[in-house]
């Protein structure tokens, strides 16, 4: 990643976002690396700045669930509740084709903003996550299930979700 | 082999076709009569053109597709949700049976992902095995796709399935050399932390170069009946045009990305094996329509059997695995940050993002990046305005597989 | 060749040759007597033919081991039904259920190397027009319904071949919320393939299997051979206690209501599903015999309505 990008990130990134989170993360100008973790409220800004200098192959976006642990003797406050997601972008062209990815801490109710119309690539990839973890995408315009029937109760990939769930008459 | 080369690439003279006007997939229809101007097709999920279950609901204004709504998910397995309840040691034979016409690569992409979190290097012999296998599976990945995809524009009884018998026939010989490496025709679980469970045996490169000769000659067979052959021209030219950008934007990479032009193959941009000591053509087209489909995977054949008979030639001596062997289900130990790690695979760039969780013993979190569902998800923008009959033509093309796409 | 209907009790022919109540011309009379002598000969010494090659030596002919000749006359006797199973069992029309892995070696077995066309299966992509089912891959709850739509659009009769683990019994998939732990759950199944995934060779003797299957089946050979019917390979499940397979006597006990519910609303009721060995009555409930007693019957009322 050239340095002028990095600049323009951590330019993003110093802008208090419109509305601020309620809890918003420690140490928001941190170092420009893979996997850092960005403010909800920057997320579709970076994908559009990150777009704009060639990182123009949409990878893919992860999500996963982090539920609340019990507290203990060495953690006697555990975190809360929480949803992170990753989403991972490529540039092709640049020598080393690199790909960057960055994560977003969600609330359990707390939405994503959608980069559905930065890249059409995200339309199926973000239904399959909200149908898997079960994030909620702003402003996606199909927000469906994808793999499962539509009828489905539940979100399989949370962590609080049988693996061996019943499923009448079938199983 | 020497190292200190450019790598090259190859851009293929094409005549550049203007891709058509972006489609709108969400498109609103609810102001014709349900029964009366349009009509509803369900293609899938039992359909042999859709290469596995997958069901597109298409809306056809006579024979011209007006909307195209995709429905995967018939095959999904919960692979990420097992993976979390396995260990790592027990992972790797479940990803084969993701990409079954490529589990050599989706195995070794998941151990790659194990190794970059452990910081763990694969010995260069590893590695090199690594890379051959991959380009042997490259070869038989792409010959089904040449094969199913001429079954599907030349239907069962007319002379597509001539292409189809042959290009199996062809694949068996692939398959040989794997069962005779392995043990097993497919899902092979060759690939561990560390680097490759089974060593060549000996005199098995004969074999192999005997094939790959054997393969290389019918070859000229196969690009013939693509561009020599006006019936399959007039099938395909310039069907199901797809243009550079929006292939970026879904995401496309692979075969399909460099027919539309995009100018990207892993393997010699980001090297991971041994792909760095090696020279590689990459073929680009600049079509984007079904014959440049074809045609590119034609020559990524020619040009995987070239890197195959170099890394035949010049395997290096060696260990083949850097860590102890994986017995037991807890003997492989990955502690560290979220990786996302990417390989070339034969349908594009695939990818696992892993979390271990603490103890180091089972993914917490494990996303897997199918090239095919980035493939198939093209049909919502590709089928609109094209005719029903090209439907099928455009899905060959794309040469997706649902165990990938659905998990 | 005069064919007959025979009693499946016995395996030899009991040629019609009963007088008419009308007084016998003396044509009759002789063709009586040598329906008599037909009679007795059957009776009397069954040989069954055999097959000469061009230099005399005899081979075995699947077709000549349905007949029966009649020693010291041209004749031929077969019944129409040993013919018909004879014909299905070396003319099979695959109709490919093919959904993951295995389907790549159902594809292979159908091409050039182990080629399917030398036992006369004919791959037909349309389930009106087969006769043989051969689910290959994993049975998603997502794809389920359409797998039994499809298994009852084929004509009878029909039958199943289960190919792979993940179609047996789900293999490790089994325990996962959206896959179905077997395909006979819901399809009664007549021969399984195990594999994964089984080599084309293995579909081969599976289907060679069924071709002995229809051959005994229909004149109750297969019954009373004393063969077990087509046990499920044993499966260690690791949560799920499994629903039996179709045909289990003790599969409606084990259904639970919300399977027996979903079932009904699924309008699997009263829906006639013959499988190949044995009759299958309904889906989800129990086959459709008579209750030996009453207290059987309301027993089985009351699982009913439990």
């Amino acid at each position: 990643m050239s340095p002028e990008l990095e600049a323009e990130i951590a330019a993003l990134l110093a802008d208090p976002p419109a509305d601020p989170p309620a809890d918003p993360p420690a140490d928001p100008l941190q170092v420009i690396a893979e996997g850092m973790i960005v403010p909800a409220a920057h997320h579709h800004a970076l994908a559009t700045l990150l777009k704009a200098h060639g990182y123009g192959l949409y990878v893919t976006v992860a999500a996963s669930h982090w539920p609340q642990e019990k507290a203990s003797r060495k953690e006697p406050n555990p975190p809360p509740e929480r949803f992170e997601v990753a989403t991972v972008l490529r540039n092709p062209t640049a020598p080393g084709a690199p790909a960057f990815w960055w994560s977003v801490h969600l609330a359990p109710a707390e939405a994503i903003d959608s980069i559905v119309d930065l890249f059409a690539g995200a339309d199926w990839q973000e239904r399959e996550q909200w149908d898997l973890v079960g994030v909620v995408f702003a402003n996606h315009p199909n927000l469906k299930r994808l793999m499962l029937p539509e009828d489905w109760q539940g979100h399989p990939l949370r962590k609080d979700y049988a693996i061996d769930t019943p499923h009448a008459p079938w199983r | 082999m020497s190292t200190d080369h450019a790598s090259t690439h190859v851009v293929t003279p094409w005549t550049a076709l203007t891709p058509p006007p972006r489609v709108d997939p969400y498109v609103d229809l609810s102001e014709f009569e349900a029964d009366g101007d349009l009509m509803v097709l369900n293609l899938g999920p039992q359909h042999p053109s859709t290469h596995g279950v997958f069901r597109i609901k298409l809306v056809l204004d006579g024979e011209v597709i007006v909307k195209a709504v995709g429905y995967p998910g018939y095959l999904h397995r919960g692979v990420e949700k097992l993976c979390e309840k396995l260990t790592f040691a027990n992972i790797t034979p479940i990803l084969d049976k993701n990409d079954y016409l490529a589990p050599m690569t989706s195995e070794q992409c998941f151990n790659m992902a194990l190794e970059k979190i452990a910081g763990v290097e694969v010995p260069r012999r590893g590695r090199w095995i690594r890379t051959l296998l991959a380009e042997l599976q490259r070869i038989a990945s792409h010959l089904i796709a040449i094969g199913t995809f001429a079954m599907d524009i030349g239907g069962a009884i007319g002379g597509g399935t001539n292409l189809f018998m042959w290009t199996f026939r062809e694949r068996e010989l692939i398959l040989n050399a794997f069962e005779e490496l392995t043990g097993s025709r497919f899902h092979y679980n060759t690939s561990c932390f560390g680097g490759q469970r089974h060593d060549l045996p000996a005199g098995w490169d004969l074999g192999v170069i005997k094939a790959l000769d054997q393969i290389e000659r019918r070859m000229v067979e196969y690009a013939d009946f693509g561009t020599a052959n006006p019936i399959f021209v007039n099938r395909c030219r310039g069907i199901g045009v797809l243009g550079r950008d929006l292939a970026l934007e879904l995401g496309l990479s692979g075969p399909l990305g460099r027919a539309s032009g995009i100018d990207h193959d892993l393997r010699r941009d980001a090297p991971y094996h041994c792909y760095d000591e090696l020279q590689i053509n990459v073929p680009v087209l600049t079509a984007g329509d079904c014959e440049a489909r074809y045609d590119i995977r034609v020559q990524e054949v020619r040009e995987s059997i070239r890197l195959s008979r170099q890394l035949l030639a010049g395997v290096p001596e060696g260990p083949i695995c850097s860590e102890k062997p994986n017995i037991g289900p807890t003997s492989v130990r990955v502690k560290g940050a979220p990786a996302y790690v990417a390989i070339e695979g034969p349908r594009g760039e695939l990818g696992t993002f892993l979390i271990p969780t603490d103890k180091g013993t089972q993914p917490y979190r494990m996303k897997i990046r199918p090239p095919s569902l980035h493939a198939v998800a093209v049909v919502e923008h590709l089928l609109p305005g094209n005719n029903l009959s090209d439907a099928v033509a455009i899905l060959g093309s794309l040469d997706p597989i649902m165990g990938e796409v659905d998990r | 060749m005069a064919v007959t209907q025979d009693d499946p009790q016995t395996d030899a022919v009991t040629p019609d040759a009963a007088p008419t109540d009308a007084a016998p011309t003396d044509a009759e009379a002789a063709s009586f007597a040598e329906a008599q002598a037909l009679a007795s000969a059957v009776l009397g010494g069954v040989a069954a033919p055999t097959a000469l090659d061009r230099d005399s030596r005899s081979y075995s002919n699947p077709l000549l081991d349905k007949v029966i000749s009649v020693p010291g006359l041209d004749v031929a006797v077969a019944t129409v039904e040993r013919l018909l199973d004879w014909a299905s069992s070396n003319s099979f029309f695959i109709f490919p259920m093919a959904t993951s892995c295995c389907g790549i070696e159902f594809m292979a077995a159908a091409a050039s190397r182990v080629d399917l066309d030398r036992m006369g299966a004919i791959i037909r992509p349309t389930p009106r027009q087969c006769d043989v089912m051969v689910v290959a891959g994993t049975i998603t709850v997502k794809m389920a319904p359409r797998v039994r739509k499809l298994w009852d659009q084929m004509p009878e009769p029909k039958w199943c071949v289960a190919m792979g683990s993940c179609a047996i019994s789900g293999d490790f998939y089994r325990d996962i919320y959206s896959v179905v732990p077997g395909v006979d759950t819901f399809i009664p199944v007549d021969v399984y393939v195990p594999g994964c995934p089984p080599n084309p060779e293995e579909l081969m003797k599976g289907l060679k299997r069924l071709q002995v299957k229809i051959g005994m089946q229909r004149d109750g050979t297969w019954q009373r051979s004393g063969m077990p019917a087509e046990a499920r390979p044993e499966t260690k499940s690791l949560k799920l206690g499994g629903l039996l397979r179709i045909g289990d006597p003790d599969r409606a006990a084990g259904l639970s209501d919300a399977q027996r519910d979903a079932s009904r609303s699924l309008g699997f009721d009263g829906a006639e599903h013959r499988g190949a060995d044995e009759d299958h009555g309904n889906l989800f409930d129990p086959p459709e015999s008579p209750p030996a007693s009453q207290a059987a019957a309301a027993e089985l009322e009351a699982t009913h309505e439990s």
